[in-house]
């Protein structure tokens, strides 16, 4: 998942070098990759190009689901509309606060399951992290569901040990769609985030602190550096599928969980408007794209001083 | 200082234990609540077997978990397949058509579940209806195809960052003792790679049982799967059984893993070996 490569003997964008063999030995190779081309091409290119010419469309009529003789961008204008709009703020709301949710509650406890948790446990701890991915996540969604209930248990305890004086009354709020996502994504965050705290390993940090950084100094100059490709991968695997997820936020959220993702299927499922739906599909990928691009110009950005002030070059970046 | 150090590894022992028990909370709740004999899973009443006997007598939700777990095996089978060929390509003979195929695997990866839905819905319509490829009303047939893009690009990822870590000069000396291609890569590229696969696979396997999006929108009614089973149950009011399922499959998964891990140790990779290559690493 990640193009960060080491010690590779070809390089992705490099021709292969010149080697004793014959061309024709070398030829079937990059055949290989034909089978998956051609099925993505036929199940993935052509089905998202129609998507994406039907959004230039309109709804002919009542029964009508799209027409394209009239090409025009008016259902950009109409997907981005006032009505419309608000939804994908909230979807914006939801995505990039339950994406920093994820990393924060990621990174310590990645970091600890990397390189503190007791080495003849990590498998198993890490196979743990998994179990939840492994039960159907509507199901689990729904145990939240039953946890964030006004008369359930957990709102009972919550009197009970006099932390609250009200029954809980968070389910079918935003809080709650938070939850439901942080806890369905989570797992993406730290599996990623394990693979790169592992990969620093202990060396380099003591090496840091035999030099006489502390330990904030060797956490943000050197292990954080080193871990930024795993920290990639993870905020793209949570923050792509959660913008795009809208069962979670219906079943935990109610009337106030409306995601884009919502939006779409119900164009394509009730108002059986196809162009409008393409639309605000279309605008779905571009506004994740572009927030995405934003999110690590900024990330950059903010640390262009650092990396400026102290150059830490230490063999290769693995 | 040996004291400040003991303090943040207690505090992070802490934050993780409480990560755990947040992880755990909504399993742990539905286990109890499948032994629940009320009308309604989420009122509990009393505890009982009842709603395990009732999945014997509703074929319904047997029929779905059985069209998911055959969409699943197919889909990772398909999507295991292509990664890897695709993998070793883009790791070994990456010519000049590898940067417009990342493009191509990275858009899949990017594009959000309900976008492949809509779009795969009236193309399989299309497919099957206008072009006259009766294959595609199949239900079977659309769910396979429909879980198995993600999959596929997900493989091709880690078989190929697992093989760009490792030398080629096993592969080189085979070929200088003039191992025929298909030999080469039978008996030394894809032991190399084993890892990478089994562990693609699972995943593949594990994201089709899940998928909910792309199958509500391209399913066939009669060959519904059992997260859309569960859709429906959840607008119509969810029983007690629709826990007993999920209990009876997450202990069936938890006995898989054991199966596939003791399987892997007993080849030599250990349980972080393989989340590394899941990861990317």
């Amino acid at each position: 998942m990640t193009t960060h490569t080491t010690n590779a003997p070809v390089t992705m964008l490099d021709t292969p070098p010149a080697r004793k063999r014959p061309d024709w030995l070398r030829a079937p190779r990059a055949a290989l990759a034909l089978p998956a081309w051609a099925w993505l091409t036929a199940f993935f290119v052509a089905p998202v190009g129609m998507v994406l010419w039907f959004s230039f469309g309109y709804k002919p009529g009542i029964f009508g689901t799209h027409a394209n003789d009239k090409l025009s961008l008016d259902r950009y204008a109409e997907a981005l509309s006032p009505t419309f709009f608000t939804t994908f703020q909230n979807t914006l709301w939801v995505g990039v606060v339950g994406t920093i949710i994820c990393l924060i509650i990621s990174i310590p406890f990645a970091y600890w399951l990397a390189l503190k948790a007791p080495i003849s446990r990590r498998g198993i701890l890490l196979a743990m992290v998994m179990v939840p991915f492994w039960t159907n996540f509507l199901i689990r969604t729904i145990g939240w569901q039953i946890i964030l209930a006004p008369e359930g248990w957990f709102s009972d305890l919550l009197q009970v040990t006099g932390l609250t004086s009200a029954p809980l009354d968070i389910l079918f709020t935003r809080t709650a769609v938070l939850i439901g996502v942080v806890y369905n994504y989570l797992p993406l965050m730290v599996l990623p985030l394990f693979v790169a705290f592992d990969r620093v390993g202990n060396d380099l940090r003591e090496a840091s602190k035999d030099l006489g950084a502390g330990r904030w100094a060797t956490f943000t100059s050197v292990t954080l550096p080193l871990a930024k490709p795993g920290l990639i991968v993870g905020v793209l695997l949570v923050y792509i599928p959660l913008m795009g997820d809208y069962i979670t936020a219906t079943v935990l959220g109610g009337a106030k969980g409306n995601m884009a993702g919502q939006m779409v299927a119900n164009q394509f499922q009730t108002a059986q408007n196809w162009a409008l739906g393409s639309a605000m599909a279309v605008v779905l990928i571009l506004t994740i794209l572009t927030t995405a691009a934003i999110a690590f110009f900024i990330a950059w950005l903010a640390t262009l001083p650092v990396r400026h002030r102290r150059r830490l070059v230490l063999g290769d970046d693995r | 200082m040996k004291q400040r150090l003991s303090v943040f590894d207690t505090s992070l022992k802490i934050w993780s234990g409480l990560v755990f028990a947040f992880l755990f909370a909504p399993i742990i709740v539905i286990l109890v609540y499948s032994f629940n004999t009320g009308r309604l899973l989420v009122s509990f009443s009393d505890f009982g077997f009842e709603s395990f006997a009732a999945i014997v007598t509703k074929p319904a939700i047997r029929d779905a978990v059985w069209v998911s777990i055959q969409a699943g095996v197919i889909s990772a089978i398909i999507a295991t397949l292509l990664g890897t060929l695709a993998g070793v390509a883009l790791a070994r003979r990456a010519g000049k058509w590898a940067p417009w195929f990342l493009i191509l695997l990275v858009l899949v990866t990017v594009t959000p579940e309900i976008v492949d839905a809509v779009a795969l819905l009236p193309w399989m319509v299309f497919l099957g209806q206008d072009v006259g490829l009766s294959l595609f009303d199949n239900g079977i047939v659309r769910l396979v195809v429909g879980h198995s893009l993600f999959s596929t690009a997900v493989v091709a990822y880690i078989v190929r960052s697992r093989l760009i870590g490792l030398d080629e000069s096993l592969e080189e000396a085979a070929a200088d003792l003039y191992a025929p291609p298909f030999k080469r890569f039978r008996q030394i590229t894809l032991p190399l790679v084993m890892p990478a696969v089994l562990a693609g696979g699972l995943l593949s396997f594990t994201l089709s049982l899940d998928n909910t999006i792309v199958a509500a929108f391209v399913q066939v009614s009669g060959s519904t799967p059992w997260p859309v089973y569960v859709l429906s149950a959840v607008r119509t009011g969810l029983r007690p059984e629709i826990a007993a399922v999920s209990t009876i499959m997450l202990v069936l998964t938890l006995g898989a893993l054991a199966l596939v891990a003791v399987v892997l140790r007993r080849a030599g990779d250990s349980a972080t070996d393989i989340a590394k290559t899941v990861g990317g690493g």
